[in-house]
């Protein structure tokens, strides 16, 4: 009986215990809270009106394409560094693991005034009157380009680290030469080699990039664009339950992002890349 | 002309030379080792050969063309690595397919030779598994498999079996010679194990920091090491500080007992220190064999080694050690004994100091 006292870890539940009430017990009252928009009565009401918003649609379904905008320019910009860098400079490991910090550092605001700064007047050949480059935030594809540029940084330590890690677990040096001697190119290399193997790795920093662009207040509001963080902020000063109904609904979309990374990296921990 | 020509190669990277002056003519067909401790250069010339290295001066040419600077996609080479380097997303019979179809072979043809290449590794059964599904022999011969699927005209080993345990080591040492002779392909091999060297090749280069120590056949490397390097470090050998003590008819002393080697001592004279290297193998007690070195010793020691019994005798005041094979009706001698022991005369090499 004793020993069996013993061998209960207690203090490790109690801890458990605690956290869990920590996190649970905000999240179980802004459901509560979501579901009592009609005195009385548990009801759908707040979620049916935050969807029905047209706002909504128009502000999530913008956020989703610059999300996925950002993930694919991410993608295009570090795999190919990442993978540069682990082949042929791995000298310059510690100056990028450097830079990809910077993010977490220097303030979103600090970056967005100076992007609007540089790129509020037009680029113009020095000494001259020639303008290259017109002002990008005067435009609407401009305002996008900034915007997505600014959102790589923001996800570029997510998502330069789990690239790096994807492809630190299948060497891809050893691989790389393996493809080289029977005959790959470069683009059959990264495509059918490095890209397939390291494929839970990038999952991992799109779903993060993902959370990250679709929550985002700061660049938005800044540059002006109708994107959800700013939409849900200007909700939760107007409304009540509408806010808490979204927050929910935003956490179960969280968690099935997290199912989803769990579901495709699932077991690769065995076979040092996907199959 | 040589199939595979090496001439006057060297690599430096920054102000450290890593390997020099390497010239190897190897004929099609042939199985050649590169053997040496780690840093010594083998796995950087096999690298230059397989074009992931550049040399800094030299050339390399393959059945007369030049391919010193060449990527390793546009040479005609095959390449097997010790971590086995299977692509961890493709089955076995898509990994060894993966040359083909980046060569755009037709789907009939990859099928074709994937079949028979399998059929050649004996991993019928396999073929749908995933790397990770296999052992770690398993998987090296899929490797083998893939590199031989296109046909290169060069195959190049890099330490393939140091990873694996020692009997599926044996075993599959044996397949990959057995493949390469009916293949009849040139193949490389580098190994720092003296015993996979010995036994898989037709010839050996034996390397030691960065420059050629030796080329030569088993037998020769073995047996007549050139170098003081080579017959250290390829098996074991008893080494002793000696004197010259007749040139003419090879007679050197160790602590004033005297040995006669077969050879006459050229470009020396009486007085001169030297070293004597005597294989444990060739010595046995004077009564089994009389041979041209007789001489007194006291047993020191006695090992069991499974099939070889090794006994230490010390010779004047020097230790040296006798194998003996193992005979279960052959009484051993007592430590502190006294015997008589022997070797013959060309198993007695003089190496300079």
């Amino acid at each position: 009986m004793m020993s069996r006292l013993r061998k209960f870890p207690f203090w490790s539940w109690v801890w458990f215990i605690l956290g869990a009430v920590y996190f649970l017990l905000p999240l179980y009252s802004t459901l509560d809270f979501s579901l009592s928009m009609e005195r009385d009565k548990i009801s759908l009401l707040a979620y049916q009106k935050a969807f029905e918003d047209k706002e909504f649609l128009a502000t999530f379904g913008y956020s989703t394409l610059l999300a996925v905008m950002t993930i694919i320019a991410s993608i295009v910009l570090i795999v190919p560094t990442a993978y540069w860098i682990r082949l042929r400079l791995p000298e310059a490991r510690r100056i990028t693991e450097f830079i990809t910090l910077m993010p977490f550092v220097i303030p979103a605001i600090i970056l967005v005034f100076g992007m609007i700064r540089i790129y509020s007047s037009p680029m113009s050949i020095p000494f001259t009157d020639i303008d290259l480059i017109k002002p990008l935030t005067m435009t609407k594809f401009g305002t996008n380009v900034l915007i997505v540029a600014g959102y790589m940084v923001l996800a570029m330590p997510y998502m330069y680290r789990s690239v790096d890690t994807g492809m630190r677990t299948v060497d891809v040096r050893t691989l790389t030469e393996a493809a080289q001697s029977l005959g790959a190119n470069w683009f059959t290399i990264i495509t059918r080699v490095i890209l397939p193997n390291i494929r839970s790795a990038l999952l991992s920093g799109a779903l993060l990039t993902f959370a990250i662009v679709v929550g985002e207040v700061i660049f938005a509001s800044f540059l002006g664009v109708k994107a959800f963080g700013p939409y849900l902020f200007l909700l939760g000063q107007h409304r009540a339950y509408e806010p808490a109904a979204l927050s929910f609904v935003s956490f179960l979309m969280t968690w099935a992002a997290m199912g989803l990374i769990q579901l495709f990296t699932g077991g690769q921990g065995q076979t040092a890349g996907a199959h | 002309m040589a199939y595979l020509s090496i001439s006057n190669v060297k690599k430096q990277f920054g102000d450290t030379v890593v390997v020099d002056n390497f010239n190897l003519d190897i004929e099609k067909g042939e199985f050649v080792s590169f053997l040496g401790p780690s840093g010594c250069g083998k796995t950087t010339t096999l690298r230059m050969v397989a074009g992931f290295e550049i040399p800094t001066s030299g050339k390399i040419l393959l059945d007369g063309k030049d391919i010193t600077d060449k990527a390793p996609n546009q040479r005609s080479v095959g390449m097997i690595f010790q971590s086995y380097a299977l692509f961890p997303n493709m089955t076995v019979a898509q990994n060894i397919g993966f040359g083909l179809r980046v060569r755009k072979e037709p789907e009939a043809t990859v099928k074709q030779r994937v079949d028979e290449m399998i059929g050649l590794i004996n991993l019928e059964k396999h073929s749908h598994k995933y790397p990770y599904q296999l052992s770690g022999g398993q998987q090296q011969r899929v490797s083998l498999a893939r590199a031989l699927a296109n046909r290169p005209q060069v195959l190049l080993l890099d330490e393939p079996l140091s990873a694996l345990d020692a009997k599926i080591r044996v075993s599959l040492r044996s397949e990959i010679r057995s493949i390469q002779k009916s293949l009849g392909i040139t193949a490389i091999f580098v190994t720092h194990d003296q015993e996979e060297a010995l036994s898989i090749s037709d010839r050996i280069v034996v390397m030691n920091m960065g420059e050629m120590e030796q080329v030569g056949t088993p037998f020769e490397i073995y047996n007549f090491p050139k170098t003081r390097f080579v017959a250290n470090f390829v098996g074991s050998l008893n080494t002793a500080d000696a004197e010259v003590v007749d040139a003419d008819n090879g007679l050197v002393s160790v602590d004033g007992v005297q040995f006669a080697s077969a050879e006459e001592l050229k470009g020396r004279k009486k007085g001169d220190k030297v070293k004597v290297a005597i294989r444990p193998e060739r010595f046995s007690f004077a009564s089994e064999q009389k041979k041209a070195n007789v001489v007194d010793s006291t047993i020191e020691n006695i090992t069991f080694l499974g099939s070889v019994v090794r006994i230490q005798v010390k010779i004047g005041n020097t230790k040296f050690n006798m194998d003996t094979f193992n005979n279960p009706f052959l009484e051993l001698p007592k430590i502190g004994a006294l015997e008589q022991v022997t070797c013959s005369k060309e198993a007695v090499l003089v190496l300079d100091e």
